[in-house]
């Protein structure tokens, strides 16, 4: 058993142990709650608390029930957060002055009053149009965060841009 | 060399050698033990019991039965606080069990409140049982926790929760026989501060569980 040997200090066996862990572990993740780019620090997590845990795992008892429960309870955790991160975006959009700059407008333009004209566009557009101009991720980010082509969010957040200029005109008149 | 690589590699080179943590039931009824001594230690210290209490509880088969189902929920709850904090051990019965148990404890005072187990009296009261039945069950949650610290709580908020409601009522259960026998005032005296150290519990647990996720989110 490596994690036996893992216990009594073996380093060769350890790795080996992590190693083989790490992409069954994803798997397990990934088969649960899909591509999340989550999942890759949700495994990383999984690592570091075997390690921190380790000591707890008795041999004579299964080593799978003391490794999922570990599993479940990261997941559980990074999903949570996940969870976190969306309120505290869906807070900006009400409280945050805009202030990205978009081509063609003026400073008063760009300055959208606790973000009314994002969060009155539809879900798409708003969600691609936050990630990368407010939070600041790049478009490979924002669409692995929003489960989307590349090519498919720089189009939402160039009709996204499209629609707040028709929202800003209209505001002007 | 991807990161996921690279913190395999950090986490097994200079690997320590680690002593796995043995039976945690062994841990638990050591704690039991050991909380069990001090309390009824600590309560004939500070002030006598009631004269006629262990007769009654010879004499009267409902009133044993209260100390025998409560002892009971205390040690499943211990119990399934301390198999929880090492993973992969399974708890839920243990836990459920002594919730329930718990509940119908409390729930025979209320009960007792219309038909109480025995004759209600004074005798045995002690002025300041309130206080110490939550200033007693302090050191037991203290030496839980440092105890549960070297396993590995993946809940702490519900363990330290359970772990506390266990520690509390150690000494309400005692002053069953400690102080007097009034519902109303075991209740009021004995249970209330009993669950107020498993909510405090459960509120510190929870409080460090959000400084270290915060500490660990903004290093």
């Amino acid at each position: 058993m490596l994690m036996v040997s893992a216990q009594a200090g073996d380093e060769a066996d350890y790795r080996l142990l992590l190693s083989e862990l790490a992409p069954a572990v994803a798997a397990y993740l990934r088969s649960r709650f899909g591509h999340h780019d989550f999942v890759e620090d949700c495994v990383q997590e999984v690592l570091m608390a075997v390690h921190e845990a380790r000591h707890t795992y008795q041999p004579r008892r299964l080593f799978r029930p003391w490794l999922f429960s570990i599993v479940r309870h990261k997941a559980i955790d990074a999903l949570r957060q996940q969870r976190r991160r969306q309120t505290l975006l869906e807070r900006e959009w009400r409280e945050q002055v805009v202030t990205a700059s978009f081509p063609g407008t003026t400073n008063h333009e760009n300055t959208l009053s606790s973000g009314r004209m994002i969060a009155s566009l539809d879900a798409p557009y708003r969600d691609a149009i936050t990630l990368t101009k407010i939070v600041g991720l790049s478009s490979a980010e924002a669409a692995a965060e929003l489960h989307i082509s590349e090519g498919a969010l720089k189009v939402r957040v160039h009709r996204g841009i499209g629609r707040l200029k028709k929202l800003l005109e209209a505001d002007r008149l | 060399m991807t990161s996921r690589d690279d913190l395999i590699a950090s986490l097994s080179s200079d690997l320590a050698p680690v002593k796995p943590v043995g039976r945690v039931e062994l841990w638990a009824y050591g704690w039991l033990l050991a909380s069990a001594f001090y309390v009824v230690a600590i309560i004939h210290l500070m002030g006598p019991v009631r004269p006629e209490a262990i007769a009654q509880l010879t004499s009267q088969m409902r009133f044993l039965g209260e100390m025998l189902i409560g002892a009971t929920a205390i040690v499943l709850l211990a119990l399934g606080a301390f198999r929880s904090s090492v993973p992969g051990l399974s708890y839920w019965g243990i836990s459920g069990a002594g919730i329930a148990l718990m509940s119908v404890w409390i729930g025979l005072f209320l009960v007792g409140l219309e038909w109480p187990a025995l004759e209600p009296s004074m005798s045995g009261k002690r002025h300041y049982c309130v206080i110490e039945t939550f200033l007693y069950a302090v050191p037991p949650v203290l030496l839980a926790f440092f105890i549960l610290r070297r396993f590995y709580p993946l809940n702490t908020t519900r363990i330290a929760a359970t772990v506390c409601l266990a520690a509390g009522m150690l000494p309400a259960l005692y002053m069953q026989i400690a102080c007097m026998y009034i519902p109303a005032h075991i209740l009021k005296f004995h249970v209330v501060p009993g669950l107020a150290v498993a909510a405090l519990g459960a509120g510190l647990a929870l409080l460090a569980t959000r400084r270290s996720r915060n500490s660990r989110n903004n290093p």
